[in-house]
């Protein structure tokens, strides 16, 4: 849990939180917030506070939050970065890694999970329930038992018990993988009641699945209403599917139109997580809209330039590097790996996680190294 | 008056046969600097009658010419090509550096280093280095056994099919100068990442011997086209692939049993610094050219270092060698500049130095050396184990307290190892060379000798003219 200090800024957190996506903050308001978490994490997170010092900033001579130093996402592989003792943490939510089982896995310390959830909630019925719906929510994930220390998992976990219908559950298992057949009868039971169903979990979870329906010729049109959360890249995990064409065959094999996939992105180092727009616009608006995703009032996400770490012009591609008051306890200010791009309404897309770009000459890729070394491994 | 010039596209093809008037689609690449390359899109008719028309070509032109006579000239086109005022070498100078990403001066370095690998002389040599007596790629010469009267004769194939990869300018060149010594007509797909090179020089050859040049065709398409590639792989005897594990294994799958097919995949170097070369007197030429062999290519090469092993107990300690590396590298970037990057090489970097700087900050004694921008970043980083670059002028400095225990850190790897880099290991360099080359290492070299592989090497551990031709005894 917080110290006695975070639980002040915490409150002032949760107000802002409570008050929805809807309710602008505007850019005094953030940057008073954020200096204040700023000069909170200096004074008890070491490690980032020698970060700062290196770049020659301090509480004392921040003038604006867009001069708070952004920790790498590499750092949490190495470094606690938590605002108090570790075992202080009500959890700790590990990186899945790659599939190179060697590499060090970062590590989000969270010492209260209470402003997680403050910032989960509103966010994703913002994005997934505009409408208002409550819906069973059917989740390609594991479950927190299986996977503790997965903030997906916890993540689905909160959304289903708070804003789930009876019906919800996980259909993952940790040794056999999707469970088909349990599958198969919640979904029968949806259309068959003609109850709307929310499908949450991995893309490469998706893919394997929605391959498995193609073999068995199995095809659903889900009840009107029924929609789609799906996260993350593939990872080596399945093969790699265009986000287009997976929408295409949500559509074709399960009947969710295009505008009810909501792809959600989020990282295990972040408090907050970012969703598609198309599902709120097309209730809010009657139109989907461009597909872009937007931030909470209370995150603010740059684009800079992959060369000098600076911002580059509205629209440029950049790495995105997220501002988000929901780290209360970690670090608020994260340097991302992700390619993006803003777009014209202060959205972004994402464009790739960049995870080493294949080389242009005959040298080796870096993971093939990697896989080979690990093949190498007694 | 527009400011925009735009400058019209360049053929880059060759394709002897080919009725140009029949291409009834073109497919035209843009690249910085309004350069512009343009290609036809063949019909896989169209390709058959180019093969046809090599085959034809290589009786009447190449199957009897001597093989000195073909080197000689290979030699006089790549002699054009080394001139200032030819019409070629210019568009190569200019183009290539859009097409590529390398620097201009990257560019004109490689091609003249390659150019001289092209020259009579060392062609004659390569020749020699493969066949002690060259004369049995021209008729039958006695066998090397000696036996009374046996005698032996090697053919190359009829008709050579090359895949290329990457954008390495002169590797595909060179692979069509081998198939051309041992008298094969040649098809050679390029690669998207230097489609170029390749098909001037095949434009040079046809220039200064036109019967030799209806003999080679070079052209573009996209990897994987199955029609196309269908009709390539059925006509050829050989076909030699550029490419990682996975295009190898689909051109092996397509390609009709008994054709010979041959590999180059990818693969990476290293370098190895041994005391002898950081005394006071060698560590400052040893940095340099440790930086040099970082820079050429931009590190894309196969032959370029990942990393270097650095011997502890020298007058010059490990870390402080990775500074002198750094400060060699800043240099380069003033006479080789490093070329563009696209924003997720430039992201692999930085994922590179952040990883390194939480590690100091965890406590490691890392250090990381570099740029303000991403042009090179050296990281000593005390930890032995073997660790990868995103390349782009990245390296990593590892401190060794004996540099043979290398040979262990890298042996997982070492069947993907192109060369090692070896530095003042003094009279440990024969039994270093042995154990290495037993942990699966091809090619074992100086610092400065790394990027430039010989043209009689043993490409990859292979033999780059014997593993092309076939064998016929006669005996006596």
């Amino acid at each position: 849990m917080l110290d006695a200090e975070g639980r002040v800024i915490a409150a002032a957190l949760r107000e802002v939180f409570q008050r929805g996506v809807d309710v602008p903050l505007d850019d005094a308001a953030f940057d008073a917030l954020a200096r204040r978490v700023f000069a909170y994490q200096f004074e008890r997170n070491e490690p980032y506070a020698a970060y700062c010092r290196r770049r020659g900033i301090t509480p004392a001579n921040v003038e604006h939050w867009t001069r708070i130093p952004a920790v790498p996402t590499a750092a949490f592989k190495h470094l606690v970065l938590a605002c108090g003792p570790v075992d202080a943490a009500e959890a700790v939510f590990r990186t899945s890694g790659t599939t190179l089982g060697a590499e060090r896995r970062g590590q989000h310390y969270v010492l209260d999970l209470s402003i997680y959830h403050a910032a989960l909630l509103p966010n994703f019925a913002a994005y997934l329930l505009p409408d208002g719906a409550t819906l069973p929510m059917l989740a390609l994930v594991l479950s927190p038992e299986d996977a503790p220390d997965s903030s997906l998992g916890h993540m689905i976990h909160v959304v289903m018990h708070r804003l789930g219908a009876p019906g919800s559950g996980y259909f993952l298992d940790a040794r056999t993988g999707i469970r088909e057949d349990e599958l198969d009868r919640a979904l029968e039971h949806a259309v068959e009641s003609d109850t709307p169903v929310c499908l949450l979990g991995t893309a490469f979870a998706f893919v394997h699945w929605l391959d498995r329906l193609r073999e068995r010729g199995r095809r659903y049109a889900l009840p009107a209403g029924s929609r789609l959360m799906d996260t993350g890249g593939f990872k080596g995990r399945s093969r790699e599917v265009p986000a287009e064409e997976l929408r295409a065959a949500y559509a074709e094999w399960l009947g969710i139109p295009d505008d009810h996939c909501v792809n959600e992105y989020g990282m295990t180092e972040l408090g907050s997580q970012f969703y598609d727009t198309v599902l709120r616009d097309r209730v809010e608006t009657g139109r989907a809209g461009p597909r872009r995703k937007a931030a909470p009032p209370w995150v603010r996400t740059r684009v800079v330039s992959a060369e000098t770490l600076e911002p580059v012009p509205p629209g440029e591609v950049g790495l995105l590097c997220h501002y988000d008051l929901a780290n209360l306890g970690s670090v608020l200010a994260v340097q991302t790996e992700d390619l993006g791009r803003e777009t014209e309404d202060g959205g972004f897309v994402v464009l790739g996680r960049a995870g080493g770009a294949p080389p242009r000459g005959c040298s080796i890729a870096m993971d093939l190294l990697l896989e080979a070394a690990q093949e190498g491994r007694p | 008056m527009s400011a925009r010039v735009s400058r019209p596209p360049i053929d880059a093809f060759h394709l002897p046969g080919l009725d140009p008037g029949g291409v009834a689609r073109w497919r035209v690449r843009e690249y910085a600097g309004g350069v512009s390359l343009r290609f036809p899109q063949l019909e896989p008719a169209q390709l058959g009658a180019v093969i046809a028309h090599l085959r034809e070509s290589r009786a009447r032109f190449l199957a009897d010419r001597p093989a000195d006579a073909i080197a000689a000239a290979i030699a006089a086109a790549a002699a054009r090509l080394g001139r200032d005022d030819d019409a070629r070498r210019r568009t190569a100078l200019d183009a290539l550096p859009a097409v590529t990403g390398y620097s201009p001066p990257m560019v004109r370095l490689v091609l003249d280093r390659m150019l001289e690998d092209w020259s009579e002389a060392s062609l004659r040599e390569l020749l020699r280095s493969e066949f002690p007596d060259p004369g049995v790629l021209d008729g039958f010469r006695p066998h090397p056994a000696g036996r009374s009267g046996s005698r032996t004769r090697a053919l190359g194939p009829e008709l050579a099919f090359h895949i290329f990869a990457g954008n390495v300018p002169g590797v595909a060149v060179t692979s069509i100068v081998r198939s051309l010594l041992v008298k094969a007509a040649t098809l050679g797909k390029t690669a998207s990442g230097e489609p170029l090179l390749p098909v001037l020089f095949a434009r040079t050859l046809a220039a200064v011997d036109s019967g030799l040049g209806e003999c080679l065709a070079v052209t573009y398409w996209p990897g994987g086209s199955e029609d196309l590639e269908a009709v390539a792989l059925e006509a050829a005897d050989a076909v030699i692939v550029y490419g990682g594990a996975g295009v190898a294994e689909d051109v092996r799958r397509r390609a009709p049993a008994g054709r010979r097919v041959v590999v180059h995949g990818p693969r990476f170097s290293l370098g190895l610094v041994g005391r002898d070369a950081l005394d006071a007197r060698r560590a400052e030429e040893t940095a340099a050219q440790a930086a040099r062999a970082v820079a050429i290519f931009d590190q894309q090469g196969c032959v370029s270092p990942h990393l270097y092993y650095v011997e502890e107990g020298g007058e010059t300690p490990p870390a402080r060698f990775a500074e002198r590396l750094a400060a060699h590298l800043a240099r380069l970037q003033e006479d080789l500049p490093r070329g563009a990057i696209s924003p997720a090489e430039a992201a692999a970097i930085q994922t590179a130095r952040a990883d390194a700087e939480a590690r100091a900050l965890a406590g490691a004694d890392v250090q990381v050396y570099a740029a303000r921008g991403t042009e090179f970043t050296v990281i000593y980083d005390p930890d032995p184990a073997f660790a990868p670059s995103p390349l782009n002028r990245v390296v990593r400095v590892k401190p060794l307290a004996d540099l043979a225990a290398a040979v262990g850190l890298i042996r997982p790897l070492a069947h993907l190892i192109q060369t090692v880099g070896v530095a003042g290991a003094g009279g440990r360099l024969v039994g270093l060379a042995e154990a290495l080359g037993r942990a699966g290492a091809p090619r074992i070299t100086s610092l400065a000798r790394m990027p430039w592989p010989p043209p009689t090497g043993h490409h990859d551990g292979q033999e780059p003219l014997r593993e092309l031709v076939r064998w016929v005894d006669l005996e006596g």
